[in-house]
């Protein structure tokens, strides 16, 4: 029965493909189907419906390498888990249907086909989940590494000023890292005076600007000046909204009017020659 | 062990001192008595710390350095305080100790030019 | 086993050395040079505090390795007086000592865990630790 089964599929397996294929294009928000180029559908469609069939034809053992593989390469086109989910109810349909019409599941059998393809699709499905929660984790972790690394380098402008400009959000675990590397670059490039610019950073609430005020002490105590730069209208209103004393600091509106002065901190102007 | 003195250098009107090991809270009020006494001695108006070979300090010796700039300041002297190394300044303010109105310089060159400036205004 | 080692504070010298055993400890340990610096400045404070409260006591230092994380832990072990009010002890600038007031706070702020168990009269244990990021 089984056998008969396999036979079925795998014979109507590009009428199957196109069926799923219809039916995922159906799915809401769904974008891979329809603004991918057609090749990559169609060997992604080949390679998922392969993945589905092959631990029918070996005896239900499923092939863990081909699984994370797969599981890597949808976390990359950017697929949901609730989208993969529907893709193997799509799959697991359009087969039963298949069969139905073949004749091969009829109504004196179809009590044991559901049982078959139980069977069939359920530790398909956890294990495919699994595998995608695990690339899932995995790609989280990378982009966090990532962020950590163009998150915070110090830049010799001028001898005597360097920049720093943050971007994205600031949490005790970067700041940190900003910190260090703030401190090591002021010493290590001699810079008299650093700017700290915020214009990438999108909120700046009382813990942020408390790491803020830090790194800028720490700055002085090494023996330079830290300018903070990049101060948009929304965040001047939130820092004083929020109360939060900048008294201390130097800050201006646009880094290029925190170099203006920067330079004048180090008696130096920028002309024009002619 | 016991009796080790940091030395203190005289350059016109300036004093030097740089601190060459890990201070203990011994030779560190030692150190305050030496400044404050050769400071009276030769009517030097500024000094010049440096602090580059210090890998850590902790509030007793934080505290002390900022006592001798406050002494230095009574007695009409101006202290600058230069190479202090990133993991020591992150420590410090972590400690909750921020020595205001100290003035730093990244190294003895500079530190010596920012107190002539300091003495000339 | 884990690796253990410790200084028994009885005079001012013994900070000095704790702190060595310490500064080379994180050092060995892999931490970088901030991180060398948090431990060997917290192991200053709390082997004041022995010095100044209790007058002797012991500076242990336990290097840790649980479910794949490595980090140090310091443990301050005195028969002192004890602390009689934990929540004033734990206020930044409080100090019965005349000193800067950063202590206990501050030591918390540099490490990633910091317990106290105290009872007066008997005695105190702070017990301080630090992961490797």
């Amino acid at each position: 029965m089984n056998k008969q089964m396999i036979k079925c599929i795998n014979e109507n397996m590009d009428e199957i493909i196109e069926k799923w294929q219809a039916m995922m294009k159906n799915e809401k928000g769904e974008r891979f189907f329809h603004f991918m180029p057609e090749n990559l559908v169609e060997k992604t469609s080949r390679e998922f419906a392969e993945l589905m069939t092959t631990n029918i034809a070996e005896n239900n053992i499923i092939n863990a390498e081909k699984l994370t593989d797969f599981a890597s390469k949808v976390v990359r086109f950017g697929w949901s888990i609730k989208f993969v989910n529907k893709a193997i109810d799509n799959f697991s349909n359009i087969t039963f249907d298949l069969l139905e019409e073949k004749e091969i599941i009829h109504h004196d059998n179809v009590r044991l086909f559901h049982g078959t393809f139980a069977n069939w699709i359920s530790p398909l499905r956890e294990t495919i989940i699994e595998a995608y929660s695990v690339e899932w984790e995995r790609t989280v972790n990378l982009q966090k590494i990532a962020l950590q690394e163009l998150s915070a380098s110090l830049i010799p402008v001028f001898e005597k000023i360097s920049v720093m400009p943050l971007v994205g959000t600031i949490d005790t675990e970067r700041a940190k890292l900003i910190m260090e590397n703030l401190l090591e670059g002021v010493v290590k490039q001699r810079a008299e005076v650093v700017l700290l610019d915020i214009t990438g950073v999108p909120v700046v609430d009382t813990m942020v600007a408390h790491h803020i005020i830090q790194a800028a002490d720490a700055v002085r105590l090494v023996g330079s000046k830290c300018m903070l730069v990049g101060i948009r209208p929304e965040i001047a209103q939130t820092i004083v909204a929020l109360g939060i004393n900048l008294q201390d600091f130097t800050t201006t509106s646009t880094l290029q009017k925190g170099m203006k002065e920067a330079l004048e901190l180090t008696n130096r102007t920028i002309v024009e020659v002619k | 062990m016991m009796n080790m003195r940091i030395p203190i250098l005289k350059l016109n009107d300036t004093l030097i001192v740089s601190i060459q090991w890990e201070l203990d809270d011994k030779t560190a009020l030692q150190f305050q008595e030496d400044l404050l006494n050769k400071m009276h001695e030769t009517t030097a108006r500024g000094i010049v710390i440096d602090l580059t070979p210090i890998d850590f300090i902790d509030s007793f010796i934080a505290k002390v350095l900022g006592d001798v700039i406050s002494m230095s300041g009574l007695m009409g002297a101006k202290v600058v305080i230069t190479g202090i190394q990133p993991a020591v300044a992150i420590t410090l303010i972590e400690l909750g100790i921020r020595l205001e109105d100290v003035l730093t310089a990244l190294d003895l060159e500079n530190g010596l030019d920012k107190l002539q400036k300091e003495l000339e205004a | 086993m884990e690796y253990r080692s410790f200084v028994d504070i009885y005079t001012e010298w013994d900070i000095v050395a704790a702190r060595q055993l310490g500064r080379n400890e994180a050092k060995n340990s892999g931490f970088g040079t901030v991180d060398q610096a948090r431990i060997t400045t917290a192991i200053s404070e709390l082997a004041r505090n022995i010095y100044l409260y209790a007058g002797k006591g012991r500076l242990e230092i336990e290097r840790l390795s649980e479910n794949g994380l490595h980090g140090i832990r310091i443990i301050a072990s005195d028969e002192g007086p004890g602390i009689q009010d934990m929540r004033k002890v734990m206020e930044d600038g409080y100090s019965t000592s005349g000193g800067l007031g950063a202590g206990m706070p501050g030591v918390k702020r540099l490490m990633d865990g910091f317990k106290v168990d105290t009872e007066p009269g008997v005695g105190t244990t702070i017990t301080a630790t630090k992961w490797l990021r």
